[in-house]
């Protein structure tokens, strides 16, 4: 087992993810965690889209009026479970599998 | 529980309801166990980092270290709702440690203070 | 207190608020170029601005937290940091017009250079927060500023052609000075759509504990209260149309303005002019001060408050202790205040979306309003005023600095 480390929630939100094989996924918008018992349990992480431009539209879409302008995209996100992120790097996460090109995460 | 909506930026409130800060930064353990929410932390560079890494890491090659940083461990946190409620008094926290540095060297000179 | 007394005191609080530096200068110059031409301009600024302060007091009402708490809160700091700077420098600009206004007023009633009342008039707006209370900063100084209303006085004396200023409600273009008119009309859009004052009244909303029954009591202060306060600078307009541009002159310095009143109402009206003045001006600069430190000690998750003592709220204090003296400092530079006051209005329209959206995205998230987010007619609204007013503040403001 490796030794206890400890991560910054706040440095590793918006970093950039590789799957295993080496493509970019999406960067890291959020990380879902559980109560069990006294404790919060990591569950889950959500990636976004990666592109500034995918950014700035999965935003306008917060904006009704926008929306209804078609000014905005609905983000493509992705849940995938904490155990399948390699945090080694934790300045450069990757997945542990090879995401794009199978159906691995529920994509939205 | 969104870690990053829910936590991250919220207002942390002592147990007599004094504000002490927003939440800069939370602290992961992974390793010893299944990974999760270990503390919160309030204040020093820990803002900084999320600006500009390049200025945080600068700052706390000058100052020697981290600043005036309070690392709550998440044990002593009790209610995450509109703000987050912890389990003591700050008012020795270093969280606080401006604040009080601003009412003892400025403010507190002041008359009518 | 009763809730029918509530709704009066907003109601003065928001006419006897609504006139300050930027919102007198604006009008001023408006009705001596163009006449009544630009009316328009603040019927659609003081809509907006209504529309703009019944969202911050909703956000306040029914999710307790004020506009800053909650930007910091759903946006996180660095996305925070951007309207954070932005209304930051265009607030200081505007607070510094304001201290100009105070110091102006003193200069033409005593004849002594505003440059020397500066440094006065800035310590005692520090006092003023120093030893006030939240209420007496709200309502106080808003009901001194009833005297505003003088205006709409001057303005019924000099028999104004209603059927003109009816007119002046649809937009018009203009025979001549395409860009000048342009320009002042965007001026106008920051002088009435100031981000300070939703930022103030989201906070006053929480000081004064307002929870989700007050959202009837919300909508009409906002309405009612920033509508009648809206008709006071329609009558500066009317009293510049009326003294000014019959006769060709240009408002292009401060020492034209008392004139606005002097011409109607004599002796008594040049004294009216510097009393209105003074306490409009010194009342928003009170506002913008507070606003600016509940924009930073709640943005950064410090004690704020104006009804605790100084050193219970240490670092907020320090906000406006700093603010002030600097705003001083920029007058006592000798500034010319006109200029000063039209260009940071002129900024505060270049800055709307930036320091709009925010609340824009707030007042759609269920997060923090429950049921009680916007309707799409607000929301298409203030976006349609925000991009307008910058989009001809970028056209405009480029052209007007070339051109002086």
């Amino acid at each position: 087992m490796s030794a206890p480390q400890e991560i910054r929630l706040e440095r590793l939100l918006g970093k950039l993810v590789l799957d295993a094989a080496g493509w970019p996924v999406g960067r890291i918008e959020e990380v879902l965690a559980q109560p069990e018992g006294d404790a919060y349990l990591l569950t889950h992480v959500v990636i976004g889209p990666d592109s500034r431009l995918a950014q700035w539209l999965a935003a306008a879409h917060q904006l009704p009026t926008l929306r209804a302008l078609g000014l905005s995209r609905r983000p493509s996100i992705r849940k995938v479970p904490w155990t399948w992120l390699d945090l080694t790097d934790p300045d450069k996460p990757r997945l542990h599998r090879a995401v794009l090109g199978d159906q691995g995460g529920a994509a939205h | 529980m969104e870690l990053g909506r829910e936590v991250l930026d919220q207002q942390v409130i002592d147990a007599r309801g004094i504000h002490m800060g927003k939440v800069d930064g939370v602290i992961l353990s992974l390793g010893d166990g299944p990974a999760r929410v270990s503390a919160l932390v309030i204040g020093g560079t820990t803002l900084l980092w999320r600006i500009h890494a390049g200025l945080a890491r600068w700052v706390e090659r000058r100052r020697g270290g981290q600043g005036h940083v309070d690392r709550i461990p998440w044990d002593q946190v009790m209610k995450i709702g509109v703000d987050i409620k912890v389990n003591f008094e700050a008012e020795r926290s270093p969280a606080l440690h401006w604040e009080r540095w601003v009412r003892d060297r400025i403010i507190g000179r002041i008359p009518g203070a | 207190m009763s809730k029918l007394l509530e709704i009066a005191l907003g109601l003065v609080t928001g006419i006897g608020g609504f006139l300050e530096a930027g919102s007198l200068a604006t009008a001023a110059q408006a009705g001596a170029a163009f006449g009544f031409q630009l009316i328009w301009a603040i019927a659609l600024g003081t809509i907006a601005i209504a529309v703009l302060v019944e969202m911050g007091g909703r956000l306040a009402a029914v999710s307790q937290h004020t506009l800053p708490d909650a930007m910091r809160e759903r946006f996180g700091i660095r996305f925070f940091l951007v309207p954070l700077v932005a209304v930051v420098v265009v607030s200081f600009l505007v607070l510094a017009s304001e201290v100009g206004g105070v110091c102006l007023a003193l200069q033409f009633t005593t004849g002594i250079s505003f440059r020397w009342w500066a440094v006065p008039v800035a310590v005692a707006l520090w006092l003023f927060l120093w030893k006030g209370t939240f209420g007496m900063v709200e309502k106080g100084a808003s009901m001194l500023g009833l005297v505003t209303l003088s205006f709409v006085v001057g303005a019924l004396k000099l028999h104004p052609p209603l059927a003109d200023v009816g007119a002046g409600l649809v937009p018009s273009l203009p025979a001549h000075d395409t860009a000048q008119y342009w320009f002042m009309g965007v001026s106008i859009l920051g002088a009435s759509v100031s981000p300070y004052l939703f930022y103030f009244y989201s906070a006053g909303a929480v000081e004064d504990g307002w929870d989700e029954s007050y959202l009837g009591i919300n909508r009409v202060v906002a309405g009612l209260g920033m509508t009648f306060g809206g008709t006071i600078a329609v009558a500066v307009v009317a009293c510049a149309t009326l003294v000014l541009h019959s006769l060709g002159i240009q408002v292009d310095r401060y020492e034209q303005l008392p004139l606005l009143l002097s011409v109607p109402l004599g002796l008594w009206g040049f004294r009216l002019f510097a009393a209105s003045l003074a306490i409009a001006c010194f009342g928003a600069a009170l506002e913008i001060a507070l606003q600016l430190a509940y924009l930073v000690a709640q943005g950064f998750g410090w004690r704020w408050g104006e009804n605790v003592r100084p050193r219970e709220a240490a670092r907020f204090a320090l906000v406006y202790t700093v603010a002030l003296p600097l705003a001083g400092l920029l007058i006592v530079t000798g500034v010319d205040v006109l200029k000063l006051t039209i260009f940071s209005m002129a900024l505060t329209a270049l800055s709307l979306p930036v320091t709009v959206v925010p609340l824009l995205v707030l007042m759609n998230d269920p997060d923090y309003l429950g049921d009680r987010t916007n309707g799409w007619l607000s929301n298409g609204a203030v976006l349609a005023v925000c991009v307008l007013a910058c989009v001809v503040a970028l056209v405009t403001i480029p052209l007007k600095i070339m051109g002086s």
